[in-house]
């Protein structure tokens, strides 16, 4: 988040106080969603009865499960932003991406292929399909010098519509049955109190009764994202990629001076950011068990709110990985926890709109404290 | 009232904890999610609270923001692991799409009840989805029938007819548009119809399609709007251009919008659906499936009031109007 600025604190005695304020300030994001848990782990039995917890397995799975689409629609995004730029085409390549993986899945399938395969081709063509959109907008912005904000925003248009001409106006089924077991389960359960236990690798064959106390553990979409997370960290931590993305983000003139090939990095910075958002569209298409032209349309503006949550500046040049993570993680146990109150989940707009409003906030006063600290 | 019930919900934990003490252990919990905010399943709540409070009932209820099934799915998953829930009455966003989360839902011990729109299609006895124990709703198909009768009379039996329509593959307006062509086709040669668009759940885009439709079709005489949304957007369009009264529009859903148009000589008929009894029949279903009751049908058509400019102010049939306490 702050690779040169920390360097400049070398005198830890005189600015003691204001270091550690700085300290909290970067991790209060993490404070946060850790007394959201906390009061929800209280607040919940106190109001909807002690039957009722928020600390359970199910509910915590339940939260990896709601965070995935706008995880990975965010994800791209992170990228994105820190380069000073803005994909508004994410939500919308994720229902193209439902549609044209759901088609091509159907249609691998019938033409004779096994489901694995199938599944194969249905995610090939998410990727493929959705990186030629992010080619597109790459280069319109990087060679013709249009905002991303307009190009973007053209392509959310144009990717909608080619949707919903491709699902021929109608959700698209017919997917094999077995398609659903991709979308939902996992290598992992757990059966809770007597006869229960953990089950590895195959659902296990239960009788109703244990069925119903039975938790899935990761399931498929979560262990595909959490892997997509795993690299977007490694890749804008500790690679060449994640130094240009900061680079160009901080300065994009001193960047070309440096040497940065900085069109050709915006180009691949767009195609990362459909993919990631066409890998949301061919996971909730496995989840679903159907194609949806209209799937990613809420979710855009959930996506840039918990990137903002997380850190990632707005004028580009700092952020991470982890904190977009936090960001869908804070949305995510408001939206649950809100239901397991039994309060309208309206008021998740209510907190989620005053955290990113907050998170700027605590960001701008954080520059000034460094600068101080820097200067003094 | 509504309010001040969620007010509560919110601040008064005290309270909170002496009713949830009174709750008796073998009662039933009954969960309500409704697709989106709208007129028609505010009254179907009202018809849920009531059903709960004749019966002693706990009802926690969730009402998306948006239609849609990654909007109604994490709520539905947030809804199952409270783990207290026993029933859920639910208005599937998508036929198809929301069948295996609701399967995964009905494997964690929960019984599921559908109201007003449907899994598969809505035949839980025979057709490809079983394992809910009812769907409560209107036959749709035939309100599609009745409004295309009443479009058809008052437009004299010809000219040209559009349907402005929600979303596509969801099970009620679906059945609407194809009643209503069923009985344009077979019943009424001189009528045409010339179009059917999705406004996607969006008022300001059924006015605008509905607009397009009087420029590129001058002859328009009737419009069917299959839902709140459509027939409101139909009707502000139709107003728009100064053609009320002469282009007729026939409204599914009687909002007091819906019922204004009418009054105002825009709207020509309004069908009205039964969302009280929906809700009210559904929480019964609950009970006495909890009972032991196995013979509950599978399929239950709650009826339509038919309204108009006659009859909008009979008694027997003004209480149809969609009432939503403010």
């Amino acid at each position: 988040m702050t690779d040169g600025a920390t360097k400049n604190i070398k005198e830890p005695g005189k600015n003691a106080s204001k270091t550690i304020l700085l300290s909290l300030m970067q991790v209060w994001a993490w404070v946060f969603l850790a007394c959201l848990v906390l009061a929800f782990i209280v607040a919940v039995p106190l109001v909807s009865g002690s039957s009722v917890s928020f600390l359970s397995v199910r509910n915590s799975q339940n939260i990896l499960v709601a965070i995935t689409p706008v995880l990975l629609l965010g994800l791209g995004q992170t990228f994105v932003i820190i380069s000073g730029g803005i994909d508004l085409s994410v939500g919308w390549v994720m229902s193209f991406a439902s549609v044209i993986s759901a088609l091509a899945l159907r249609g691998a399938f019938n033409a004779g292929l096994p489901l694995p395969l199938a599944v194969l081709a249905g995610l090939a063509m998410a990727v493929v399909g959705c990186g030629m959109i992010g080619l597109f907008n790459g280069v319109i912005i990087a060679k013709l010098k249009v905002p991303p904000f307009i190009v973007t925003l053209g392509t959310s248009f144009i990717v909608r519509g080619m949707a919903l001409l491709m699902s021929e106006n109608t959700t698209v089924i017919g997917l094999p049955r077995g398609v659903r077991n991709y979308g939902n389960e996992s290598m992992m359960y757990y059966v809770r109190g007597d006869g229960g236990g953990f089950y590895f690798f195959q659902k296990p064959e239960l009788t109703v009764e244990l069925l119903r106390r039975m938790d899935r553990i990761i399931t498929y979409p979560v262990l595909m994202t959490a892997l997509v997370v795993a690299v977007a960290i490694y890749a804008l931590k500790r690679t060449k990629f994640g130094r240009y993305t900061y680079a160009i983000g901080g300065n994009e003139v001193a960047a070309v001076r440096a040497g940065v090939p900085v069109e050709r990095h915006i180009i691949k910075l767009y195609v990362l950011s459909s993919v990631t958002a066409g890998i949301a569209g061919f996971l909730s298409m496995l989840r679903f068990t159907a194609g949806s032209a209209v799937i990613g349309d809420p979710l855009l503006l959930s996506s840039i709110a918990a990137v903002i949550i997380g850190g990632v500046s707005l004028f580009g040049g700092s952020g991470t990985v982890v904190g977009t993570v936090i960001g869908a993680l804070i949305i995510a146990v408001l939206t649950t926890g809100l239901v397991m109150l039994n309060v309208p989940s309206f008021w998740q707009f209510i907190v989620v709109g005053a955290v990113v409003i907050l998170a700027v906030l605590i960001d701008q006063t954080r520059d000034i404290i460094k600068n101080k600290i820097g200067s003094s | 009232m509504r309010i001040a019930s969620k007010l509560g919900a919110i601040g008064a934990l005290s309270a909170l904890l002496l009713s949830g003490a009174a709750y008796a252990q073998d009662k039933i919990t009954i969960g309500f999610l409704p697709g989106v905010v709208d007129p028609f399943y505010q009254v179907m709540e009202l018809g849920v609270m009531a059903a709960a409070a004749d019966l002693g009932l706990k009802v926690v209820t969730q009402i998306p923001p948006t239609w849609g099934v990654e909007v109604q799915t994490p709520i539905l998953d947030a809804m199952v692991a409270r783990g207290d829930i026993d029933y859920l009455i639910i208005a599937p966003t998508d036929k198809d799409q929301m069948v295996t989360p609701l399967q995964l839902a009905m494997e964690s011990g929960i019984q599921v009840i559908t109201v007003d729109t449907f899994l598969g299609n809505g035949d839980y006895a025979n057709g490809p989805v079983t394992f809910p124990i009812s769907a409560i709703g209107s036959d749709n198909t035939e309100g599609g029938r009745i409004s295309a009768r009443g479009l058809a009379k008052a437009i004299g039996g010809k000219g040209s007819v559009y349907i402005n329509s929600t979303n596509p593959n969801v099970s009620s307006v679906e059945a609407r548009a194809v009643g209503f062509n069923e009985v344009m086709d077979n019943e009424f040669p001189d009528i045409t119809v010339v179009g059917l668009d999705f406004n996607l759940d969006d008022m300001n885009t059924a006015v605008q399609q509905t607009a397009a439709t009087i420029e590129r079709v001058p002859d328009l005489a009737g419009v069917f709007g299959t839902n709140v949304f459509s027939a409101q957007g139909a009707g502000t369009a139709v107003v728009n251009a100064g053609l009320g009264g002469a282009v007729h529009v026939v409204a599914y859903d009687a909002t007091q919008f819906a019922i204004e148009q009418l009054r105002e000589g825009v709207v020509s008929l309004v069908l009205a659906q039964k969302p009280y009894d929906m809700g009210y029949m559904a929480v019964q279903f609950a009970v006495a499936d909890a009972s032991g009751v196995t013979s509950l049908p599978a399929q239950v058509e709650t009826g339509f009031a038919i309204i108009d400019i006659d009859n909008v102010d009979d008694p027997e049939v003004a209480r149809f109007i969609y009432q939503v306490p403010n």
